[in-house]
């Protein structure tokens, strides 16, 4: 086996250069228990910190929440801390800070890092974009990411050399922006590495079961007994209570029992770390049982399912009081024409809204109406101006066409990025719906449309490119609107609001899980803690319906109705997430009686394709939305795609949004 | 279906070497050239017989394209046996293997059994990587090495078969702690608790349903 020989950082001018700069560093006594019971590693130490370091919750960098990062070592652990500057905190410049007061509390409590502690992250991506600050983004081992952190006042050099001094850090030989922590290559290593960091390490764990992640041995203790585990008691009692009073009283008390959920987590997490366990979660699952591992695998045989006690939802209740509302036969032309005044402006584009949010449109009448919904036409726009706009997009659209259609195989030759492109959307187009008779057959005009749609698209965008999953959104776009030109708008207006669902880094998928887990935090503690002790809180599991908004779910006519729900975002913007949060809830009871891992998880996740109930699965989201209110939409961070940060009326009035820029997928 | 054991195979490689083409060639003896393309991860099971004993493989099987990575990355966990799959066809295929398998080193257990498989070999009149290329290649980074081809079927069963072969011999050499579900190996209900067991997995139906 080769071994990659990235474990040096001295190639990197950056860091060589900040080894000469005297780190500034203080030392402090720690304030009670700041760190835990920790007992003998009193004495902390700010071995780094930085003023101004800022995240961007929107795409746009005027919109910022500043704050310090600090490194803060203890003993042999380190960790991270960032934390948002209050309002008119004194010693910071109003001027330069004062953007934080517009910002809600909340807002600011959402992304503040509070001792991080170094070994739960798997690797920190570094960005030194030419223009602009320089920002890292720090990927956890459960693979959830924190928003990208901008220095503004420099400092991203010193602050992954001080890191490789206090931890064990690696560049990766794959991207040498990115440097690993606890990049350890074999067992042996990590064993070892525990050993030095925390002074105890059983050579059982190299044989024994090894649950990842795994927050707490308490929890498995309860997990596997027949009495209900902790989390279970409060929701349970609160659905004793026969009240008929719901939604935000509800969730307060839930967010409590979150709070205290995580407070509980929180200490056992730090006992267990002081007891010697690696902290970033491989703990020895069979401490309490040692029965159990002796007599079988420790791994549920099927016979045993559903053995396991499953809390109750705790808004079991709450939620047949608030039930989504019936839905509604699709609109039809009489009544879409009741919508526009005589010169086709829409009256109150907030009813349509809701008329299309609960039933969605007609297969005929889609072609008109997803060209609102998806914001190329305005909804104040008349016949004569929505036709002038047409023309012109038309003209627009061919100039586009036409940088890539006068690219001459000479030309290229040296042109990889081109090539690369048009290879794969090649490549990818005729692995789209080819089971529908509109893409079927060979040398279909509606694949090439996708082609060069896409392919257009991929240079009007060009720092975005093309990503697979793209031509899922096309598909049934070019499918309604048929006409080229239009398609693309649309397409082009979608990607405006999903296209960092394509980001190279991640970043909107990222948000996405992040939100989501949020979600499902507030409104099934109970199902988030499951998720939380079997490692799953990354959601990874949810990354399809995520990416392409169920593409893959339904059948094509029931994600075009789907679509249009999402589209009109009348209860919510993200109102996606709550489908996913409504379809794990469905099968909540399945999830955690059978005590699904990961990987068992993603495959049933999967294998609901096609499976699941579209009418049933949106009033449940609507019912949740409901009970969430301001609760949920507060734990989505500004910015979430897809979230558009400024409403902008006309495409063509787009700015060159991409602040985002370090995207692209080809 | 019962098992004496259940490996996990995981199948990696670039956008469009035909992975998705290999394992429905395996599970479905069929070609199907118009597959939709693979977002995130598709799942497929088969059963096999090694040394008398009813093995079921359950593959996923990846999505190419760079920007999944990060979500790749999180599905090589417990693999026991991976697939790593180029086309001979394309050039590029073969010269990302290095990513590919360092990939594969950082985020799986380090005892998976990785078979190189050169696929669209009914295609060698467009060849751009030699079959001697393909071999040492495999031959520097210790794995074993086959050119296949879902369309016709050849060598697709022998790529997933001696894979598990190879899994199956070092769990009788003791490689693996079949208890620990870390390697990517199960035992079926009435199956085979380690390497010297003696009971036959054969006799109690019903009980696969975790494929």
């Amino acid at each position: 086996m080769q071994e990659p020989d990235h474990h040096d950082l001295s190639d990197d001018s950056d860091y060589a250069a900040s080894q000469q700069q005297g780190l500034g560093k203080s030392t402090f006594r720690s304030d009670s228990g700041k760190f835990g019971a920790g007992g003998d590693g009193g004495v902390w130490e700010v071995v780094y910190f930085r003023e101004n370091v800022a995240i961007h919750p929107t795409q746009y960098s005027s919109e910022r929440i500043s704050g310090r990062l600090r490194l803060i070592k203890q003993g042999d652990a380190l960790f991270m801390t960032w934390i948002p500057y209050k309002a008119g905190q004194s010693g910071v410049d109003p001027a330069r800070y004062g953007e934080n007061s517009s910002l809600s509390e909340k807002d600011q409590n959402l992304y503040t890092i509070r001792d991080l502690p170094l070994e739960d992250v798997h690797s920190i991506r570094r960005h030194t974009p030419a223009l602009g600050w320089q920002y890292i983004i720090v990927v956890l081992l459960s693979g959830l990411a924190y928003p990208p952190l901008y220095f503004y006042n420099s400092g991203v050099r010193e602050f992954l050399s001080t890191i490789k001094q206090h931890a064990f850090i690696a560049r990766s030989s794959d991207d040498a922006n990115v440097f690993l922590v606890n990049n350890f290559q074999d067992p042996l290593q990590k064993t070892l590495s525990s050993l030095e960091l925390h002074g105890v390490a059983s050579i059982a764990n190299a044989t024994s079961h090894i649950s990842f992640g795994s927050v707490s041995s308490n929890q498995d203790i309860n997990r596997g007994s027949s009495s209900n585990s902790e989390y279970s008691g409060k929701p349970r009692k609160r659905i004793q209570d026969p009240a008929r009073d719901i939604s935000i009283q509800v969730l307060e008390k839930f967010s409590l029992v979150t709070k205290f959920a995580r407070e509980t987590t929180t200490q056992l997490f730090r006992e267990s770390q002081n007891n010697g366990f690696n902290n970033y979660g491989k703990i020895q699952k069979n401490e309490d049982a040692p029965s159990k591992s002796s007599v079988a695998p420790d791994h549920k045989i099927e016979a045993n399912i559903h053995n396991v006690p499953v809390p109750t939802d705790p808004l079991k209740n709450e939620l047949s009081l608030i039930w989504g509302k019936p839905r509604k036969l699709p609109m039809g032309l009489e009544e879409w024409n009741i919508f526009l005044d005589p010169e086709g402006r829409i009256m109150d584009p907030v009813a349509l809204k809701k008329r299309i949010f609960y039933g969605g449109v007609q297969n005929g009448l889609r072609k008109e109406v997803w060209k609102f919904l998806l914001g190329y036409f305005s909804y104040n726009s008349t016949y004569a101006e929505r036709e002038y706009l047409s023309s012109v997009k038309k003209k627009n659209y061919e100039t586009i066409k036409f940088q890539w259609q006068s690219i001459s195989p000479d030309q290229a030759k040296m042109f990889t990025k081109f090539r690369e492109r048009k290879g794969l959307i090649e490549k990818d187009v005729v692995r789209t719906d080819r089971s529908m008779s509109f893409y079927d057959g060979d040398e279909n005009k509606n694949v090439e449309l996708l082609r060069d749609v896409l392919l257009t698209y991929s240079f009007y965008n060009f720092d975005l490119g093309y990503c697979q999953g793209m031509s899922d959104f096309l598909s049934p776009i070019l499918f309604v609107i048929e006409d080229e030109s239009e398609s693309f708008w649309c397409f082009a207006a979608l990607m405006q609001r999903l296209g960092s669902n394509f980001n190279r880094d991640q970043s909107g998928m990222h948000a996405q899980l992040f939100a989501l887990s949020k979600l499902v935090e507030i409104l099934d503690c109970p199902l988030h803690n499951y998720l939380k002790q079997a490692d799953c809180l990354n959601y990874f599991f949810c990354f399809r319906w995520i990416l392409i908004q169920f593409k893959r779910e339904f059948e094509y006519d029931q994600i075009m109705l789907l679509w249009e729900v999402l589209w009109t975002h009348y209860f919510s913007e993200h109102f996606h997430l709550y489908i996913c949060v409504a379809i794990l809830k469905k099968y909540r009871q399945k999830i955690i009686g059978e005590q699904m891992d990961f990987d068992t998880l993603l495959k049933f996740i999967n294998e609901l394709s096609c499976g699941i109930d579209l009418d049933e699965t949106i009033r449940d989201a609507e019912a949740l939305c409901n009970c969430a209110g301001e609760n949920g939409e507060a734990c989505i961070p500004p910015g979430t795609p897809p979230s558009l940060p400024i409403e902008t009326p006309m495409m063509y009035q787009q700015d060159d949004e991409d602040d985002f820029g370090k995207s692209g997928c080809i | 279906m019962s098992y004496a054991y259940l490996f996990k195979y995981i199948i990696i490689g670039d956008t469009g070497v035909g992975k998705s083409c290999l394992l429905l060639q395996f599970t479905d003896k069929r070609f199907q050239p118009v597959h939709d393309l693979t977002i995130g991860v598709e799942f497929g099971a088969r059963m096999i017989t090694i040394d008398n004993k009813p093995i079921k493989l359950q593959i996923w099987d990846t999505a190419g394209q760079e920007s999944f990575r990060s979500i790749t990355r999180s599905y090589y966990r417990g693999a026991a046996g991976a697939l790593l799959v180029y086309d001979i066809t394309r050039r590029e295929t073969f010269n990302h293997l290095a990513s590919w398998l360092e990939d594969a080193r950082q985020h799986a257990n380090a005892n998976m059994t990785i078979m190189l498989i050169g696929n669209k070999s009914d295609l060698s009149h467009r060849r751009a990587v030699s079959v001697e290329e393909g071999q040492q290649f495999a031959k520097e980074n210790g794995l074993v090495f086959m050119e296949a081809s879902a369309k016709t079927a050849q060598n697709v069963e022998e790529a997933f078969i001696s894979t598990a072969a190879t899994i199956y011999k070092k769990i009788q050499d003791g490689i693996f702690d079949v208890s620990n579900e870390s390697y990517g190996i199960k035992v079926g209900y009435g199956g085979i608790p380690g390497p010297s067991g003696g009971t036959s997995g054969a006799s109690t139906p019903g009980s696969g349903c975790c494929s």
